[in-house]
């Protein structure tokens, strides 16, 4: 079971290099972070990009890519499906988004599984790795469906749990965060709850449990009972490995609270039915560009080799 | 501006001990926060309710058991409707929730004609502590409107901006969040957003920077903005978060807590007397806090 970044990490290193293609390394922390990947052994890159902007900046951060495979490319939607195609072609085992804009990735993903005949829903499953926390969780979707209805709902929760099965977790827990509270009654994202629990309960969602809590509250205070700060204790909890999030913003807002909290750290990907696709936030630098990597270094390894024990 | 909780205690206990009526208390309730602030000569309470459940608590007070008024009223709604109503004669300055459940009780506190609403909506501030920020921080709306129209949320940004200046922020930044720091007309919160932010540059908030939409990466980091090509006052200095909606609200202030183990405590604005609700989701610590804060807004509204 793989619980935490660091043995990601240490998975991508005994487990790389994996042929990563590269979409748009057309700035300085990117280009910096796949130099590190390969440079650590995770990754064997692949460039695809405008030529003038990927040497001016290997140059600047001094990596050498005379012998890295490059492809030159200006228009961001032909980088993006070359690269995707790629990547279902079976040629490399990971995608990376860099400077271009993630709808542009998303639309070639959509159009890959249609041709494949998949028709999956395609979604961002954000991970956090929680200091205390002896397991990774992650939140769903972050960052393509706005408003999922219950439908589009458990395919995403399908997405997390394939994912979850490979980093080795036989039956991951799920929580369906909900803004339900005391008052103004059941809201949509609740009704969507009492329905995916149902259908976790009747199998229809693969190996998972859907849990009886939506919110925080909830996970960390069952009952309902006054709680002190002082008190909270993250390895006591009993803490989800997935939480889908009710909508695009409220996902987008939490999952990026790293950027407040001190103690977790993320890592975003869109699990495709042939491989990972990392899609780094624009505003993320070059550390955790490196660790997104070894995410999809890891996931890819898995998807070859069975689930983690 | 208030730099701190301890802060906010200090100016809450230099204006004097203010009349605090709790009502309803039909069965036992949690009386800590209250102990805590009659020991800390913030209130006098009344309490308005059935004395069976008070006995024990008041038992426990010894000398400072004289200090508080009671009122026999068993039933919860007429105790309330009692207490809203002493609120508007002026013979208390502060409502406190008792045993009732916040459905009923908000129901009947933000009644248009009896109650004590006095905007076109009412909306909950979560005001934060963090560790290493050397002024607190507000988020709203946390709780009362489910999904705001832009309507509701130019009430509630008002709403919060009253606040603001109330703990001495004079030009409060604020940041609207939405899940992208672009205008994309297929995400309505980002529409929201712009509109908020176009309000506020033509002076219709009155003296504030309104950035959005932001994303809460732009919003919390200065660097992750300047790297997404976004220059803002607002990035990285926020005083004030709107959210999109309650469920970004109401699990962004959770997870502020449960995770970032960050104080926080609650503020309703929109009525006409301050109003302590005891939410679940606010920390023990931080209870006594929320009367503070129901001291500092009393005769501000």
């Amino acid at each position: 079971m793989i619980r935490s970044f660091r043995d990601m990490d240490r998975l991508a290193s005994e487990k790389g290099p994996k042929r990563l293609v590269v979409l748009a390394p057309e700035d300085e922390e990117f280009m910096m972070a796949v130099k590190k990947s390969a440079e650590e052994g995770y990754t064997q890159p692949i460039l695809i990009g405008d030529r003038e902007k990927m040497e001016r900046l290997a140059d600047q951060v001094q990596y050498d890519i005379s012998k890295t495979e490059k492809i030159y490319e200006k228009s961001r939607q032909a980088i993006a499906d070359l690269g995707i195609s790629m990547l279902f072609s079976g040629e490399v085992d990971i995608a990376g988004k860099g400077q271009i804009p993630t709808a542009f990735i998303y639309r070639a993903i959509i159009r890959e599984e249609s041709k494949v005949g998949k028709g999956k829903v395609v979604s961002v499953i954000s991970m956090w790795d929680i200091e205390g926390l002896d397991h990774l969780t992650c939140f769903t979707d972050t960052g393509v469906n706005i408003a999922p209805d219950y439908r589009a709902k458990a395919e995403i929760l399908r997405n997390a749990v394939f994912l979850f099965h490979l980093l080795g977790y036989p039956r991951p827990k799920i929580c369906v965060l909900s803004g339900k509270r005391e008052i103004n009654g059941d809201i949509p994202s609740y009704q969507d709850y009492l329905e995916l629990k149902k259908a976790a309960a009747a199998g229809d969602l693969d190996s998972c449990e859907v849990m009886g809590v939506t919110s925080f509250l909830d996970i960390f205070c069952p009952g309902g009972k006054a709680f002190r700060l002082g008190d909270i204790d993250i390895g006591k909890a009993d803490f989800p490995h997935i939480m889908l999030v009710p909508n695009l913003a409220t996902g987008n807002i939490l999952v990026k609270l790293d950027f407040a909290l001190k103690n977790v750290r993320r890592r975003s990907l869109v699990m495709s039915s042939r491989g990972p696709v990392i899609i780094p936030s624009r505003s993320d630098f070059q550390d955790s560009i490196l660790g997104e990597i070894a995410a999809g270094v890891t996931v890819a390894e898995q998807i070859k080799g069975g689930t983690a024990s | 501006m208030m730099t701190s909780f301890d802060q906010i205690r200090k100016e809450a206990k230099a204006k004097g001990k203010k009349r605090a009526v709790v009502a309803p208390v039909p069965a036992a309730m949690d009386f800590a926060a209250l102990s805590a602030a009659l020991a800390e000569g913030l209130v006098s309470p009344i309490v308005i309710g059935s004395s069976d459940a008070l006995s024990s608590w008041v038992k426990g007070l010894g000398k400072k058991a004289s200090e508080i008024e009671i009122i026999e009223e068993p039933d919860a709604m007429r105790a309330l409707a009692l207490a809203i109503d002493m609120l508007k004669k002026g013979e208390a300055d502060i409502l406190m929730r008792g045993s009732l459940d916040p459905n009923r009780f908000l129901q009947a506190v933000l009644d248009k004609e009896k109650g004590l609403l006095k905007e076109r909506v009412a909306s909950l501030v979560s005001v934060f502590d963090p560790p290493g920020v050397e002024r607190v921080t507000m988020t709203t709306d946390t709780y009362i409107n489910s999904f705001p129209s832009i309507v509701e949320k130019v009430t509630i940004t008002e709403n919060v901006i009253r606040l603001a200046r109330m703990l001495g922020f004079d030009s409060p930044k604020i940041a609207a969040l939405s899940a992208i720091e672009q205008v994309n007309p297929a995400i309505p919160s980002t529409l929201d957003a712009a509109i908020l932010s176009k309000m506020a540059e033509r002076g219709q908030f009155g003296d504030v920077t309104l950035e959005g939409p932001l994303d809460i990466d732009c919003a919390v980091s200065r660097r992750a903005a300047t790297r997404k090509g976004v220059h803002s006052s607002v990035t990285g200095q926020g005083d004030i978060y709107l959210v999109p909606n309650v469920e970004a609200g109401l699990l962004m202030a959770e997870l502020s807590v449960f995770i970032g183990k960050t104080p926080m405590a609650c503020a309703l604005m929109g009525v006409s007397h301050p109003v302590v609700l005891n939410l679940p989701f606010v920390p023990a610590e931080n209870r006594v806090t929320e009367i503070d804060l129901a001291v500092l807004l009393c005769g501000r509204f």
